[in-house]
């Protein structure tokens, strides 16, 4: 049996897929990026191995995506997340051929991408060189609600009233926003929902200047919390596709494209 | 106290420009197989960059804010044409006291650049010409005024479309022919004049045998090459700027003759256009060509434009060839600045079908307001064409390298990924 591994070394976790020889995800794990990338990527692989009892020799092909995927050595190939996220959310099987437009939100940054017909890159944008409405700005703003990252979607859920308003999705603004906003009284239901719509508006704006289509595939870790999708769906009036496991779509689709060229390889050879 | 506190800024601002310039220099000489005669060009921007060195030239100096400004009155008046566009971060940053924080890096730098070195600059420069073209180019004059430089405002016309205009511009230029003769003194005559024209008909000649030998696939030459040639042009003495560049097109077209190429067979061949990349501003050629791409064609001001066209005149007389000139300058210029530009739409589609391009890369400098709204009409052009289309809005800084590199990786990728299943 071959495996092939997608390895997605974002700016905040490690993420790591491994298919099988129909293409199906035979295992992932997500570990945390840390400081010692390299360190943390090779010793999460060695742990999924370990834990799934397959043997390195049996990973026909290794491709490597994420802002840390140069630094992977051990890898066959490396490719840009926009063109793995692609393969990743064609390949996924939910909603499959209903959507042209993928919104990933990461770490540090946010991207729109559009497929054409195949499901092949069109076009994509990405957000500035800031971390506004990333996941790092949900991270702090967890932290001044004291409240963890992956409670926010149920305090969305929870909000009845009006959202508060948050001016800034600058991750230092709206730091002393979100603390006025506590003291003036907003419960941090509201205060979170007022987060999630400043978010979703944002990539909205950034989505209608490319022009999205269709229904629209949402993955990255943010995709998990159930009111940012809500808002999203707000916000861009459209139906949102979140697959099952979000955070590990992009990783998904660098084990996809590793097969591929491991097959073009075999072929090669063959001949 | 005044004066300590500007010389430690111009110290510190001109070291960051040389650290600038001698890395662009080893990013743009680390690629395999350079071609020998390129050795002239890196030699000159070291030396005149990287190591501090400065310029020696004969007769007056004049410098241009831009692509517009007629260098054959200047040769024919005696005087030397020198480009002052500047592509340095550092001078970005010296100019940001003096324009808004979202002016485009180009202005700034020139800006900064002549603030930080006046002492120099304003002995040197007999003159600077500053064409009216875009906003910040026309109120980068007043400034440079207000600092001391003998600033000429070359006025141009919005539009080249009507008579009307073509006689303001040559009116325009008829005006600089007597201020640059005022100056250095020495009257434009038809043997002068005549001569200029033969100088850059010869220059651009050479510049369009280079701009053939780009068209060759597999290709024969980087574009990172090609761009820091044009820009050499912007300074260098251009009797020896022709000689370096006759050779540089001989071995190329030894190498063509021997089937030898650079980089892949199958890079993926790119179009540059947009806000123009000057040394040491050359981040997104240069990421391009590292990353596998070729980039084939430029439609920018500091290259392709600057070079391309020629000045053709019927009579050899001043009556004739001044205006012949002026026409030089704007029947073919394309830059967004003219209220309407279906030249440059029609020229980037002829270029995309000779240089068998399979994308586009379009930069704009935040802050250039005018590229960036052709950006969508050129957009639509080629929405049906089959050719991407990559805009990106950077500046000088390299903050954003990182971003960059990732979202110019995925658009070949996806040329690549399209090649592929054609």
């Amino acid at each position: 049996m071959k495996y092939f591994c997608g390895i997605d070394i974002g700016s905040t976790a490690t993420k790591i897929v491994l298919t099988d020889e129909e293409g199906k995800i035979a295992a992932h794990t997500t570990a945390p990026t840390g400081s010692h990338f390299h360190k943390n990527a090779v010793e999460a692989l060695e742990a999924l191995l370990c834990r799934q009892q397959i043997k390195r020799q049996d990973i026909g092909y290794i491709v490597s995506t994420g802002y840390g995927r140069k630094l992977f050595k051990e890898a066959d190939e490396t490719i840009s997340e926009i063109t793995a996220n692609a393969a990743g959310a064609r390949n996924s099987g939910e909603g499959a051929g209903t959507f042209r437009t993928i919104i990933n939100i990461g770490g540090q940054d946010s991207k729109i991408i559009l497929l054409d017909d195949e499901g092949h890159v069109k076009h994509f944008t990405m957000n500035d060189k800031c971390a506004a409405g990333t996941g790092r700005f949900l991270e702090m703003a967890a932290r001044n609600l004291e409240i963890e990252v992956d409670e926010l979607g149920d305090y969305h859920m929870k909000s009845t009233g009006v959202p508060a308003t948050i001016n800034s999705t600058c991750t230092v603004f709206a730091e002393s926003e979100i603390i006025s906003l506590m003291a003036g009284g907003h419960s941090r239901e509201a205060i979170v929902a007022g987060i999630h719509y400043s978010i979703a508006r944002r990539i909205s704006r950034l989505a209608g200047k490319i022009g999205i289509e269709d229904k629209v595939f949402f993955d990255g870790g943010p995709a998990l919390n159930r009111g940012l999708v809500a808002s999203f769906e707000d916000e861009l009036m459209r139906e949102i596709v979140v697959p099952e496991t979000p955070q590990i779509t992009t990783a998904f689709g660098a084990a996809v494209i590793a097969q591929e060229a491991f097959a073009a390889e075999g072929e090669k050879i063959n001949v | 106290m005044h004066t300590e506190r500007f010389e430690r800024v111009k110290k510190s601002t001109n070291l960051h420009f040389t650290m600038e310039a001698d890395e662009a220099l080893r990013k743009i000489e680390d690629f395999p197989s350079n071609p020998g005669a390129m050795g002239y060009f890196y030699d000159l921007f070291r030396s005149v960059y990287a190591n501090g060195g400065s310029l020696t030239h004969k007769g007056t100096i004049i410098g241009t804010m831009c692509v517009q400004v007629p260098e054959e009155l200047i040769l024919a008046a005696g005087a030397v044409p020198f480009r002052l566009c500047n592509g340095a971060h550092a001078f970005d940053q010296a100019g940001a006291e003096f324009m808004p924080a979202k002016a485009c890096s180009l202005a700034r730098a020139t800006v900064g650049m002549l603030h930080i070195n006046r002492s120099v600059h304003k002995e040197r420069l007999g003159m600077v010409v500053v064409p009216a073209t875009c906003d910040q180019k026309r109120k980068a004059g007043e400034l440079l005024r207000e600092m001391g430089y003998n600033v000429y405002i070359l006025e141009v016309p919005s539009s080249k479309n009507s008579e009307e205009a073509r006689h303001y511009w040559q009116n325009s230029v008829k005006r600089f022919t007597a201020e640059l003769q005022h100056l250095t003194g020495r009257k434009i005559t038809k043997k002068s004049l005549g001569t200029a024209i033969n100088l850059t008909n010869e220059a651009r000649r050479q510049f369009r045998r280079l701009y053939n030998f780009r068209k060759i696939s597999p290709p024969v030459v980087y574009g990172k090459d090609a761009l820091l040639v044009s820009n050499a042009y912007f300074f260098d003495d251009k009797e020896r700027w022709l000689q370096a560049l006759t050779d540089l097109n001989n071995e190329l077209e030894l190498k063509a003759l021997k089937g030898e190429s650079v980089g892949n067979r199958h890079a993926p061949r790119i179009l540059f256009t947009g806000s123009p990349p000057v040394f040491p501003h050359l981040k997104i050629p240069l990421l391009l060509e590292q990353s596998g791409a070729i980039v084939a064609a430029d439609e920018v001001c500091s290259s392709t434009r600057m070079l391309y066209d020629a000045v053709a005149y019927d009579e050899s007389a001043l009556y004739d060839m001044i205006p012949s000139v002026a026409d030089r300058y704007l029947k073919p210029c394309t830059c967004p600045f003219l209220v309407l530009n279906d030249d440059r739409r029609r020229r980037l589609k002829d270029m995309a079908g000779q240089f068998a391009i399979d994308g586009i890369v379009y930069q704009i400098f935040s802050g250039c307001h005018l590229y960036e709204m052709e950006q969508r009409t050129i957009a639509k052009t080629f929405a049906d064409s089959g050719i991407p289309l990559l805009f990106l809005e950077t500046d000088y800084s390299q903050e954003d390298t990182g971003q960059l590199s990732t979202r110019i990786e995925a658009f070949l990728e996806s040329i690549k990924a399209r090649k592929r299943r054609k």
